[in-house]
């Protein structure tokens, strides 16, 4: 046996399992934000929100082959100058652990032109706070108010697929051929 | 690949801070800068998600028409082009494949499929099961040619390369600050140390504190949310390239590197083999935290490569101190 792989034989430190946080929520993205960013041209956004019909949904499932969970669309006209110039389309979707809000901008084509996330949440019990413990890692002072987005944001380890978000847009997609054409 | 970090950055310039989200590459990829205005860190911003927009457009697995793909389809028949972006990787597996004795193997992918973890392509022609990534051969003019009926999948170390490049894009845009994380390889650069998370391998929704982090490279492999049931047991994607078995999913590896690329392939090292892993983490500088579940008091233990065991190797190598209540086996 080398000296190598000495490191194998003994931990180098053993967390409780008090020392571990829950993991994270993040905020990207205001709607505005967002809107801003898929169209930095824009000078008006106007909402369209349609509440799509029972033909509707339908038309949607089977152009996209994933299921509508919901009948009401969340859907804004980016004009600029007073010409449209597309759609901005807000939606969510839930995972097995995750929550994501996200955005996709359509142009009048009805291609994609770019999406971004607005909200990535992955709830387990919701933000339970716990910065006593945190406090001995992260150099703060227990007391100090921490926010998980500000002070823990290096999260080394797989994040959740995001697969649903992929077939949130192909839906959307067909969303905007049903309902906003 | 990796630019020395400017003087000018190790002063803290007060700026605009952005952070942004994509889903590319099968996760999610975050990216934060700071900048001199707003307009210039969202240019930068998006001038970084096109990097990884670009890598993920030539080295998907799942796309028909990427370079890996093309690879797949035609290379045994004759030598195919690849973009220089393609064969950088392939440079960086076959001498990570060199280095480690062939524990990192990019061509595992027909494992993968077995395994039900890659999508079978109907025009892929049949394998022979014979070969491995010394026939793989990187012919002159970036041109790529297949020694063997086998197939590649670069995602073991595409990933740490999309990274790398993003954080380029950040640096060239003149972002004073910058932190590019595609769900879990992840590279920071400007003048502020951060603390390193890691997910806990027995509750992947928890996180441990592991280090801190001023400008370089981590990534982080782990089984906890890729795995599946096959024939009775839970598998990872994480193969061992001489046995084809898959590894199990108690542990995770975080690799810590000069760049992403670097720290994303040496993670499939460490898990394929610990013990002989000391030695290749030696040679690119590099090393390796190893998280196992400690299923008796819901806790983690952390192996640590850089443990020698002298007095002081914590505070050098900037180890989150023992907690107080840890206790020593």
């Amino acid at each position: 046996m080398s000296n190598l792989d000495r490191w194998l034989m003994i931990p180098a430190l053993i967390l409780p399992a008090a020392a571990s946080a829950p993991a994270f929520a993040v905020q990207y993205l205001s709607v505005e934000q967002a809107q801003k960013v898929l169209f930095p041209g824009a000078d008006q956004f106007v909402a369209k929100p349609v509440t799509l019909s029972a033909a509707q949904r339908s038309a949607i499932e089977s152009a996209s082959g994933v299921r509508v969970r919901t009948a009401q669309v969340n859907a804004w006209r980016a004009k600029q100058g007073g010409k449209a110039t597309g759609w901005f389309m807000l939606d969510e979707v839930y995972g097995k652990h995750e929550f994501i809000t996200y955005a996709v901008a359509v142009d009048l084509d009805g291609a994609v032109k770019g999406m971004e996330i607005l909200d990535y949440r992955e709830t387990h019990g919701g933000e339970v706070q716990n910065p006593k413990w945190r406090a001995q890692f992260t150099g703060k002072k227990a007391g100090d108010t921490l926010k998980l987005d500000e002070d823990i944001k290096n999260i080394s380890g797989a994040t959740l697929s995001c697969k649903h978000i992929t077939d949130g847009v192909k839906r959307l997609l067909a969303t905007y051929v049903a309902a906003l054409k | 690949m990796n630019a020395p970090v400017d003087a000018a950055l190790l002063h803290p310039q007060p700026g605009v801070k952005h952070l942004r989200a994509r889903p590319l590459l099968g996760t999610l990829v975050e990216i934060a800068a700071i900048g001199a205005t707003a307009e210039r860190v969202q240019a930068g911003i998006e001038r970084a998600f096109q990097a990884v927009e670009m890598v993920h457009t030539l080295m998907s697995y799942h796309a028909a028409d990427s370079d890996v793909s093309r690879i797949n389809r035609c290379a045994f028949d004759r030598p195919v082009p690849v973009y220089e972006h393609t064969w950088r990787v392939l440079a960086a597996a076959r001498e990570m494949a060199e280095a480690s004795d062939g524990l990192f193997d990019i061509t595992i992918a027909p494992t993968l499929t077995q395994l039900g973890f890659l999508p079978r392509h109907a025009d892929f022609p049949r394998i022979s099961g014979q070969g491995n990534w010394r026939h793989v051969a990187l012919l002159p003019d970036n041109r790529v040619r297949l020694l063997r009926r086998l197939r590649i999948d670069v995602s073991g170390i595409a990933k740490g390369y999309a990274v790398d490049l993003a954080v380029k894009a950040l640096m060239d845009s003149g972002m004073s600050a910058g932190r590019v994380n595609a769900g879990g390889d992840l590279r920071l650069f400007g003048a502020t140390t951060q603390t390193l998370h890691a997910r806990h391998p027995g509750a992947p929704a928890s996180i441990v504190p592991l280090v801190e982090l001023r400008a370089g490279a981590a990534a982080t492999s782990a089984g906890y949310y890729t795995q599946r049931r096959h024939r009775g047991r839970m598998i990872t994607p994480l193969i061992h390239p001489h046995t084809r078995e898959a590894c199990g999913v108690e542990r995770s590896v975080t690799v810590l590197a000069q760049d992403c690329m670097t720290a994303d392939a040496l993670t499939k090292v460490v898990h394929a083999d610990p013990a002989q892993a000391g030695a290749v983490l030696m040679r690119f500088n590099a090393r390796a935290l190893m998280l196992e579940n400690d299923p008796l008091t819901g806790g983690c233990r952390i192996f640590d490569s850089a443990a020698t065991g002298q007095p002081g190797w914590r505070a050098r190598w900037g180890v989150a101190s023992d907690p107080g209540q840890a206790r020593h086996v």
